[in-house]
């Protein structure tokens, strides 16, 4: 498994993927620079609100799906699948590291969005000590609801020999996140959702729609999703021809 | 040959949309071989190397390499196999020395290997420039490095020629031709040209519509692909019962005769005859049944066109 990954650091480390890690914190953090409200009661949890509607809305689902087909990419093109699976690697191997991979390089942007939150709250002196409960809830939070999704995304990208055709799909089913949001039922059904019914902080008046379900609940739906997707691509990936 | 046999395969059938595209395939090949697979395009020769390496899965029968079923010990035998399948597989937006990298790293191989490969196949000048630069040549080249990198004793090379001009295709023969000298592998190269394979192997097989028409050494092909002598002269018939009359084994055909003995005694026999008989002897030339038009005789010629 750490031959493995080592295998795959090569690959990546000097992709382009790294720049996406950035858009997204950046752009949070000028929205937390310019419009950030300092005098608030709990100037924290509104500055996380108005930085991460946006990413956990559009870009933490939008990147997953563009991680996973990034790092499937660079297989497809120059025939890396065959001369990866011809090596003596098992394929549950090759898989899991592909998903291992989804996900660092989503923490990578979780933790740069924090690190983007900590650095606005400082240069504007927000009051009050940091609520580093609800701040790692919200992050870790919004990571773990990508599960499912990483996993129905890696299973795209894997079927799919095409770059595109998994980004479509993703992009079509994340722009109706704010209307699924608004639904109790299927809100907490939509893997495209999930991200951001987990990472939104639920404090002001955020109680409409699938918000008003608990945190425990969102969370066994996801894991159970997450356990059925990867399953899914795991058992296609294990007896797909290359 | 079967006392210490590499590679074998029972019955090997994949069947891909109702269509057997390799049906009842036996192959065996021996250590220390170099085995040419020969087919024309489409005969299901990459679809057997696939399931070959465990890449693709078999519809029916069995395969044995170094004596295991790749079914249940796959890893183990692929830990002894380097393979390019069709087209070489690499990284582009990598160095020729990262792409062997990625590969080493899961083979578990010393570093060093990635620089005698790369000296192998003449790669070292360009070792650290992107390999989507590179030509289809320094790719292919490159995939057969990646295939030596843990040092196998099961090199399965598949078409590793395609697409190549005549300059590539003699580097990359040249380049195969050197390897069981230096290091004594096994070595099964598909192709659907007999000249290619020709040269260098010692056993083959051909492949078409998905059956293994011939299985032997090579030399039993060329035993098959002797020549013969033909001779115009003037008054064909009449010169033809001439020979026929004093001995000669001769055949006409077309107004030429032909001689399918073409040694050099009978052959000078044949026109002292001629011209001592007063026929006029117009060319003597040897017409050699070339490997290939056997080889086109075998496998039809609708799958090459």
């Amino acid at each position: 498994m750490w031959r493995m990954m080592r295998s795959e650091w090569i690959k990546i480390r000097r992709s382009v993927i790294w720049l996406l890690v950035l858009v997204s914190p950046l752009i949070a953090a000028l929205f937390g620079l310019f419009a950030a409200n300092k005098e608030g009661d709990f100037p924290w949890i509104e500055a996380l609100s108005l930085m991460s509607v946006l990413h956990a809305m559009l870009f933490l689902p939008l990147l997953t799906g563009v991680y996973a087909s990034l790092l499937c990419r660079y297989e497809h093109a120059g025939g890396g699948w065959k001369s990866m699976l011809a090596s003596p690697v098992s394929r549950t191997q090759v898989y899991v590291v592909k998903f291992i991979l989804v996900m660092l390089m989503l923490a990578v942007t979780q933790l740069l969005l924090f690190a983007a939150l900590l650095l606005v709250g400082f240069a504007h002196g927000f009051n009050g000590p940091i609520p580093w409960r609800e701040l790692t809830t919200s992050f870790a939070g919004g990571w773990v609801a990508c599960l499912p999704l990483a996993a129905l995304q890696l299973f795209a990208s894997v079927a799919l020999q095409s770059f595109a055709a998994p980004l479509a799909i993703n992009v079509v089913l994340t722009l109706p996140n704010i209307l699924v949001a608004n639904s109790a039922r299927f809100g907490p059904y939509d893997p495209w959702t999930q991200p951001m019914l987990a990472m939104l902080p639920r404090t002001q008046g955020q109680d409409y729609g699938a918000f008003n379900i608990s945190m425990e609940t969102l969370l066994i739906v996801v894991l159970g999703s997450f356990c059925l997707f990867f399953a899914a691509g795991w058992t296609y990936f294990a007896k797909k021809a290359v | 040959m079967a006392s210490d046999t590499i590679l074998e395969t029972k019955d090997l059938t994949k069947r891909l949309g109702g269509k057997k595209v390799v049906d009842g395939v036996n192959l065996a090949i021996g250590r220390g071989d170099i085995y040419g697979f020969l087919g024309p395009n489409g005969a299901g020769k990459t679809t057997t190397i696939r399931m070959l390496l465990g890449l693709a899965k078999p519809t029916d029968g069995s395969i044995r390499v170094f004596g295991k079923d790749i079914r249940k010990e796959r890893i183990a035998i692929l830990r002894k196999v380097g393979s390019l399948v069709e087209y070489p597989s690499y990284y582009g937006h990598l160095t020729a020395v990262e792409n062997l990298e990625a590969i080493r790293r899961l083979l578990g191989v010393p570093k060093a290997r990635i620089d005698e490969v790369l000296s192998i196949v003449r790669l070292t000048k360009d070792a650290n420039r992107a390999v989507k630069g590179f030509s289809l040549g320094m790719k292919q080249r490159l995939g057969i490095a990646t295939a030596l990198l843990g040092d196998p004793e099961l090199l399965v090379l598949d078409e590793p020629t395609n697409g190549l001009d005549p300059a590539g295709i003699q580097e990359i023969r040249e380049l195969i031709k050197s390897l069981p000298g230096k290091s004594g592998v096994t070595i099964l190269i598909s192709s659907h040209l007999l000249s290619e394979v020709e040269q260098m192997a010692t056993r083959v097989g051909i492949i078409s519509k998905g059956k293994l028409i011939y299985e032997d050494s090579i030399q039993r092909l060329r035993d098959q692909a002797k020549g013969r002598i033909r001779l115009s002269v003037s008054e064909p018939e009449a010169a033809w019962r001439t020979l026929l009359s004093h001995g000669h084994s001769v055949g006409w055909e077309n107004g030429v005769l032909t001689a399918s003995q073409t040694d050099n005694r009978t052959v000078a026999g044949i026109v002292a005859q001629l011209v001592k008989a007063d026929y006029e002897v117009y060319r003597v030339e040897e017409e050699s049944a070339s490997l290939e038009s056997i080889f086109l005789e075998m496998t039809g010629t609708e799958g090459s066109l």
